[in-house]
């Protein structure tokens, strides 16, 4: 043998256990990773499952508790089972593959877990939100001595979402509370973002469909004027219009009311561009075969172009939902706090906040009303929600 | 024809009438109204009526308001800082997803997901994550280093240095799946045989990056500048979550608030029932945010140019 040749061979031997070092350090973070993770998932469904089960009372928490200490072994096996299973799935996986396709592998799993440590950063502050607002009052402070990734309460309560919703002061002396005062929580707040939101939604999109409808299929004497105008607003910043409708809202005599709320936003510039985009696709030839069959204007529009329009109204409909949803500051210059009733959500929380500075679980459970629900939604409609909103920028 | 003709300008014009009144009493009107309103100084009693008429002096007032200045230099920071920083996130989760991925959709949706939710809410949570002593930083580090680090003392927020960077940490995290999407699109269009042709010429990763990439993407980072300066202009919601326009510093003389950007102190001006200033103050912002949107059109026209020339 000579010397190039031990070399080579010894060069290999090197690459081929640096491959096997790499492998191993990768399977052990994602053997903790998926540990942690899952566990914690695991023992957060758990967790959950006992606050709600627990009935109220005073030992509720410690009930609740004992209940989590019997199905410890439910969440840590689950945990275990699934590490165990994603290892031994990789490892196999890893050796069944050649030499060459060892190192595409490797830099495959390093993918996975960048990608997942992105998941968990950014998804970090919603998971902490929810697992705070379980904690008893004056725990939150709390953390596990001898795991800091144990972010899920060992002891949960409902107690934080009782009183936001105030069901505990009902509970104890119905007589002793206002019934203002009592009304003023977060389901209330809740309702009233809802109904906000939803006639807003639902207003803007029929408008938005009328006019788009216009200004792609109908003829109307300085149509292209009228439309580039219209785009030529959408440069103004939001900001700028505050002061003006303000005072007009206010000298229309509806300061306070619901209708404040979304009045002034009605008219979607956005929405109208979106719809026609839209709309111009559809070809011109089916509303001349329904004009044949003696269909009117209006049959036209509902039975030919809002079907077929269908999906893109419906993302204008839940991303109107969403602005409204989250319009904060429109909504806190409008509403009237003498008037509690008609606070909505992200009003209600800045208040919120404002009385309970340092009780994160109550603000944490105040701030799931507005979090979950339209977490939920996008489950749901995620398509719709990301196609909707990123097709102001795609367009050629 | 000319019956049929004006009898279908009156049909369109019904359907787009509804629409047409809002767009004109809430949208065109106002920038009219502010214009009007912001000759009007401010009632003593937050009362709407009895405005005196104060001619030019709100304008003359900006000019020499520090407060103003300072907070359009803030907004300047901020967005210099969150437009750079949210475009590399959200460009480094799309090279991550641009390749072929077991659960890519679900990746996709969950760094997508913090867009859709409330910005106050996600503001507080950020708030209570960056808070000293209780936050979930401040543990985190106290149990890695001890109790008497940065981040349990003063807390992020805490202090003017750092506050402004805190606010955009949380908002880029919050942001970076809106622009993913967009370069997650783009990069899919970019056609396999370019970098191909690339290999033969053996260009580096790097090299490839630099000059396919990044040029195929300019159209997605043009709109992520745009819609980042618009950003940072109307910027207010994550400020009265997260600092109220604080911490205080002094600087020569005058107590400044280290986030309080402009749409911020609109929103003070407005609050403190200055109405005749804040409509000025509107009116100053609008001229900036024509004055960028008209540098961006040269510059994008330029670039325009030169692309025809090739």
């Amino acid at each position: 043998m000579n010397s190039t040749q031990a070399i080579d061979h010894h060069n290999k031997h090197s690459v081929k256990a640096q491959r096997i070092v790499l492998f191993v350090f990768l399977i052990a973070v994602m053997i903790s990773m998926s540990y942690v993770i899952s566990g914690q998932l695991f023992k957060f469904g758990v967790m959950a499952f006992s606050a709600f089960v627990t009935p109220e009372g005073p030992d509720a928490v410690t009930e609740a508790g004992k209940l989590m200490q019997s199905m410890t072994v439910v969440y840590n096996g689950l945990a275990v089972v699934l590490t165990i299973v994603l290892t031994i799935f990789v490892v196999k996986k890893f050796l069944a593959l050649g030499q060459e396709h060892r190192m595409p592998f490797i830099k495959r799993m390093v993918l996975y877990l960048a990608l997942t440590i992105g998941v968990v950063v950014v998804l970090f502050p919603f998971f902490w939100m929810l697992c705070t607002a379980f904690k008893p009052s004056g725990q939150e402070l709390v953390i596990s001595k001898t795991n800091p990734f144990d972010i899920v309460p060992s002891e949960p309560t409902l107690d934080n979402f009782r009183r936001v919703l105030k069901v505990d002061a009902a509970s104890k002396s119905m007589a002793a509370v206002d019934a203002i005062e009592q009304k003023k929580n977060f389901g209330t707040y809740f309702l009233n973002s809802l109904l906000v939101a939803t006639t807003a939604a639902f207003l803007v999109t029929f408008f938005a469909a009328m006019g788009a409808y216009v200004f792609s299929k109908k003829q109307l004497p300085y149509k292209q004027q009228i439309f580039m105008l219209l785009l030529a607003t959408m440069m103004i910043p939001g900001m700028m219009f505050m002061v003006p409708q303000f005072f007009m809202v206010c000298k229309m005599g509806l300061f306070g009311t619901k209708w404040a709320m979304f009045l002034p936003h009605l008219a979607s510039v956005f929405g109208i561009f979106m719809l026609k985009q839209f709309m111009d696709t559809i070809p011109d030839s089916l509303i001349e075969a329904a004009q044949i069959d003696g269909a009117s204007e209006w049959q036209v529009f509902t039975v030919v172009i809002v079907p077929l329009a269908l999906p893109i109204i419906l993302t204008l409909f839940l991303l109107t939902f969403l602005f409204h949803w989250s319009n904060f500051l429109w909504q806190l210059i409008v509403t009237n706090f003498e008037n509690p009733l008609s606070i909505t959500l992200p009003v209600g929380l800045a208040l919120f906040r404002g009385q309970y500075t340092s009780e994160l679980g109550l603000i944490m459970s105040a701030s799931c009303f507005s979090i979950v629900p339209i977490a939920v939604l996008f489950l749901f409609a995620q398509r719709y929600f990301i196609e909707g909103m990123t097709q102001g920028a795609v367009k050629e | 024809m000319a019956i049929t003709s004006s009898k279908d300008t009156a049909i369109s014009f019904s359907f787009l009438s509804p629409f047409l009144l809002f767009f004109g009493v809430f949208l065109i009107f106002p920038i009219f109204y502010s214009f009007y309103l912001s000759f009007f100084g401010s009632p003593t009693d937050y009362s709407l009526a009895n405005l005196d008429f104060v001619g030019l002096s709100n304008y003359f007032r900006i000019a020499t308001d520090m407060q103003f200045w300072w907070s359009l230099g803030v907004t300047a920071l901020y967005g210099l800082i969150s437009i750079p920083l949210g475009i590399s996130a959200a460009l480094a989760l799309a090279l991550l997803l641009d390749n072929k991925l077991f659960g890519k959709s679900f990746f996709r949706s969950a760094f997508f997901l913090p867009n859709v939710l409330d910005m106050l809410v996600v503001g507080v949570i950020w708030t209570l994550i960056y808070a000293p002593k209780f936050g979930a930083l401040a543990q985190i580090t106290t149990w890695l280093f001890s109790e008497d680090n940065f981040f349990n003392t003063t807390g992020l927020l805490g202090s003017p240095m750092t506050a402004l960077l805190a606010v955009v940490i949380a908002m880029v995290l919050k942001g970076a799946g809106f622009g993913m999407v967009l370069f997650l699109a783009a990069l899919q269009n970019i056609p396999e045989a370019v970098y191909e042709a690339a290999d033969i010429d053996g260009a580096t990763e790097w090299q490839k990056f630099k000059h396919i990439t990044v040029p195929l993407l300019r159209p997605i980072i043009t709109f992520m500048v745009i819609t980042g300066v618009i950003g940072a202009l109307n910027a207010f919601t994550e400020i009265y979550a997260m600092t109220s326009g604080g911490p205080q510093v002094v600087i020569g003389g005058e107590t400044v608030g280290s986030t309080s950007v402009a749409g911020y102190y609109l929103f003070k001006q407005f609050d403190a029932g200055n109405y005749g200033y804040a409509a000025a103050i509107s009116y100053m912002l609008l001229i900036i945010t024509l004055g960028i949107t008209w540098l961006q059109q040269r510059f994008m026209n330029r670039d325009n140019g030169q692309e025809v020339k090739k």
